[in-house]
């Protein structure tokens, strides 16, 4: 055998493999851009059923009548107004509590094992799952009292809030240089005056953004609610009594017989999915760059 | 300025306003960062606490007796577990290449313009409440499952000899398997967005000197950055396993709220979020301490999950920095 | 001698040259004794300081880089207080009074002796507001004489023209050089007696770094002015006194002539002609 053919050989020999290599990866490549595909189709196909299906109900109605019994027309507001007085009463709660937290954590105990615990119990609480939050609150508020409320279903809320103001706190808090603070506290400005002045002020963009993405979590939540403020067909704002809400009275018609609830179902979904969605772009466009 | 003028400037307050404020936010601070683990000591007690007559009255074998009567009054958590830890693994076999095919499509094939308003849309659909989900997969999903879907999959692996088992009977369009596929696309973005993070940790260094050795991007992910990131990726999923495994209103819908447990995943189940949400607001009495029961076999099984990704994915930022 | 030294070459501006300071400050504004530092990990950074800083004069620390000197300025206003771990052992005395002392009230130090930092902070609030800040926190005044003083100290950091039609606009949209003429104003503002200048000058271009050595040199006829530079030839512009300081001791201190034409230590010598830095 010469030289020549020798090479031929090998060289053949090892295009196969870099064909084969290249196949193999042109075929993980083509199911990630699947994916991809489908992932975005998915959310375009989510969107536009929506839109069709709901769309078609979205009338001066929706905003004026309450829920009706089957049969009869009628609308969402007792729902809207009950989960805006909810997420509200929530997010007033959680707010205050969720920043003085977090700015424990960065401003008192940076560095301290306490904070370190807290800090990792609190990333539990994000992703724990919203119905055990509905049972405790039930456990706690509901059962000793006897009756559902509006106060539990806000407390519930405010419990699933509570977590993410923590973390966006935190996180912001963590970016405001030293030297900032540094320079406060050499003017002979007590610590509260440093952190509300001159930390708030320049973490103020990030810790908005994340209230306004724990508002955009929390009016969607369904879970929690059936378990604490239950429903009411009528226009009551009782706090001490169940209370109507989107997300609940959605669970509540869509799975029936009766194609008017069916429909209103579906605007409400609009109505929520809209107004989560726009919130989350808003409160994305108010954060400052991470560098992601 | 004259020496006078300074002098006089140098009157002070004597009082401390300072401490005051000092006291008063620095305590409240602590005080509400406690409140953070009272709140889960609270959980974790409040559910004992409700565990304990259904565990009284039926003791350990409760979470393995699948029986559920309400009007002899006997229950066991059995059938629900099973389904969700079911519906979480149809979920999990499904997302898991899904998502990683999405997380390498946005690190290494996306181009650059692309890749704010494609992760942007991937992470919008976590935004989108799961009631929504819901709702879709009745109305939507589970007719296609019934009509296409579920008949396709009973002619083609019903009939391969083991896994035929998992795809028999008929095609409901509602069941553990509708209920794993709505929950695999709840999860998605959430494994998307921690993929694509943790695929971002590994240094570009790295990444350069495989591709200049002429590896394909296939073998740069599964040699290099896969490897590299590996702790994080479990971290990703086991977070995604523990936020499926408590799912309500995603599931709700479409497991079909059966008692009976099948061996086909197309036939209707339920899982403890999903009875817990059909049957709180009637129950009392012993059924419902046996709802909550369950929802503390929940809470132990996606606390434990979630607090071990946690842990793992605290490691890795503390390795990494 | 002079062919082996830097070519050294005061800004000729109209203020005068460093003074001569033949007479001897009968009080030192700062008296610093038998001064240990150590960071939280133990590393003992300034060992057995002995120094005197005089009111009215400029004090120059120099050195190369880690020897100690910013560190220094830092225990004279105990801001390293903020830093769990990090310590100082010995006296410090401002005024005859030890403010390493445990009961010294902190806050009243830190209207004693302010501080500039190296890179600029000016407060995410209006440049109005950034003055007021630190006013607020010691005195009430009206509303008019607030504005009075907020003047006062914008001209004396000569700022104020620069920024008197944009009070409320926000104190970051100022260049790099203004900022720090914005931060001076802001420690000049609560009237202390001393200020502590951290390397003022090492995040601006020239032009500005000239500008606010100008301001040291004006300042210097109402404050103890302690400033620390890695710029050899900024110490020689506009301090009285300088203080060489190498791995965490003072090496020399004395009037800036001597120290930089006719210093005692070899290794002084050696570092102002710049055989190592």
């Amino acid at each position: 055998m010469t030289d020549a053919t020798v090479d031929t050989e090998r060289s053949r020999a090892t295009r196969t493999v870099v064909q084969r290599r290249l196949r193999i990866n042109r075929i993980v490549t083509s199911l990630s851009w699947t994916a991809t595909g489908a992932g975005l189709f998915l959310l375009f196909w989510i969107l536009t059923d929506l839109l069709l299906k709901g769309a078609g109900t979205l009338s001066i109605n929706l905003f004026t009548m309450n829920t009706p019994p089957p049969g009869s027309a009628g609308g969402l507001l007792n729902a809207i107004i009950g989960s805006m007085l909810l997420t509200g009463v929530g997010i007033v709660i959680a707010t205050p509590v969720g920043i003085l937290a977090g700015t424990f954590l960065i401003e008192y105990g940076r560095g301290t094992k306490l904070a370190e615990i807290i800090r990792f119990v609190n990333d539990m609480l994000v992703s724990a799952p919203s119905i055990i939050v509905g049972l405790f609150v039930y456990q706690v508020i509901v059962a000793p009292a006897h009756h559902f409320s509006g106060w539990a279903g806000a407390v519930a809320l405010a419990i699933i809030a509570l977590p993410i103001i923590v973390r966006t706190t935190q996180d912001m808090l963590q970016l405001v240089p030293d030297g900032l603070r540094e320079a406060a506290y050499a003017l002979g400005a007590p610590k509260w005056r440093v952190i509300v002045v001159v930390s708030y002020r320049a973490a103020f963009q990030g810790i908005l953004t994340g209230v306004l993405l724990a508002i955009a979590r929390i009016s969607g939540e369904t879970a929690p609610l059936l378990f604490t403020a239950l429903s009411n067909p009528g226009g009551s704002t009782d706090m001490n009594a169940p209370m109507a809400t989107l997300p609940v009275v959605i669970y509540k018609f869509a799975d029936t017989p009766y194609h008017d609830w069916q429909d209103l179902a579906w605007a409400g979904a609009l109505l929520i999915t809209f107004s989560v969605l726009i919130l989350n772009i808003v409160a994305r466009s108010f954060a400052p760059r991470t560098g992601k | 300025m004259s020496t006078a003028t300074i002098e006089a400037g140098h009157r002070r307050r004597s009082d401390h306003p300072g401490r005051l404020g000092n006291a008063l936010f620095g305590g409240s601070a602590w005080s509400f960062a406690i409140l953070v683990l009272i709140l889960l000591a609270g959980v974790m007690i409040s559910l004992i606490i409700a565990a304990l007559p259904a565990f009284r009255t039926f003791g350990i074998p409760f979470i393995w007796t699948s029986t559920w009567n309400p009007v002899k009054d006997v229950y066991g958590a059995l059938s629900p577990l099973y389904g969700t830890l079911v519906s979480s693994a149809v979920a999990m076999v499904i997302g898991v290449p899904v998502s990683l095919g999405i997380a390498i499509f946005l690190t290494e094939l996306c181009p650059t313009y692309l890749r704010r308003p494609i992760s942007t849309a991937i992470e919008l659909l976590a935004a989108v409440p799961s009631i929504i989900f819901g709702m879709w997969g009745l109305f939507v999903l589970a007719p296609l499952m019934q009509k296409y879907v579920e008949p396709a999959l009973i002619a083609t692996l019903g009939k391969i000899p083991l896994i035929g088992i998992l795809f028999q009977g008929p095609p409901y369009g509602i069941g553990l398997f509708t209920a794993g596929v709505i929950l695999s696309a709840m999860v998605l973005p959430y494994m998307v967005s921690i993929m694509r993070d943790v695929f971002e940790t590994v240094p570009p260094q790295l990444r350069e000197s495989a591709y200049g050795l002429g590896a394909t991007t296939w073998e740069v992910i599964k040699t290099v950055i896969v490897p590299y990131s590996r702790v994080g990726v479990v971290g990703a999923f086991m977070l995604s396993l523990g936020r499926a495994l408590g799912e309500t209103m995603a599931v709700t819908f479409v497991v079909g709220n059966s008692y009976h447990i099948k061996a086909s995943l197309l036939a209707p189940g339920s899982t403890i979020a999903s009875s817990l949400a059909n049957e709180f607001a009637e129950a009392d009495g012993l059924q419902l301490a046996s709802l909550l029961a369950e929802g503390f076999l929940l809470f132990v099984l996606t606390f434990s999950v979630i607090g071990a990704a946690r842990f793992m994915l605290m490691r890795l930022s503390r390795k990494y920095g | 001698m002079s062919e082996t030294k830097p070519h050294l070459q005061p800004i000729a501006t109209d203020m005068q040259t460093p003074r001569d300071v033949a007479e001897p400050a009968l009080e030192p504004k700062i008296e610093v004794k038998n001064l240990d530092f150590f960071y939280q990990t133990g590393h003992k950074a300034l060992r057995n300081i002995n120094l005197s800083i005089a009111d009215r004069c400029v004090t120059a620390f120099i050195g190369p880089s880690g020897c100690g000197k910013s560190t220094l300025l830092r225990v004279l206003n105990r801001i390293y207080d903020l830093y769990p771990g990090q310590r100082a052992t010995g006296e410090v005395r401002l005024d005859g009074e030890n403010i390493l002392a445990a009961n010294y009230d902190l806050t009243r130090l830190r209207s004693k002796v302010g501080m500039v930092f190296q890179k600029p902070t000016p407060f995410p609030l209006s440049i109005w507001d950034n003055i007021a800040f630190g006013i607020q926190l010691y005195e009430k005044l009206s509303r008019a004489d607030l504005d009075a003083r907020i003047e006062w100290a914008l001209r004396k950091a000569a700022i104020w023209d620069e920024v008197k039609d944009k009070l409320k606009r926000s104190g970051m949209g100022l260049s790099g050089g203004q900022q720090q003429r914005l931060c001076i104003a802001r420690a000049i503002a609560v009237k202390p007696e001393v200020i502590l200048m951290d390397e003022p000058c090492s995040a601006l271009d020239p032009i500005s770094t000239a500008r606010v050595e100008e301001l040291i040199l004006e300042l210097r006829d109402d404050y103890g002015i302690v400033l620390v530079t890695h710029n050899m030839q900024q110490a020689v512009r506009t301090a009285d006194f300088t203080t060489f300081m190498y791995l965490g001791e003072i090496v020399e201190f004395g009037p800036t002539e001597q120290i930089f034409s006719n210093p005692k230590e070899q290794r002084t010598q050696d570092y102002v002609t710049g055989r190592f830095g």
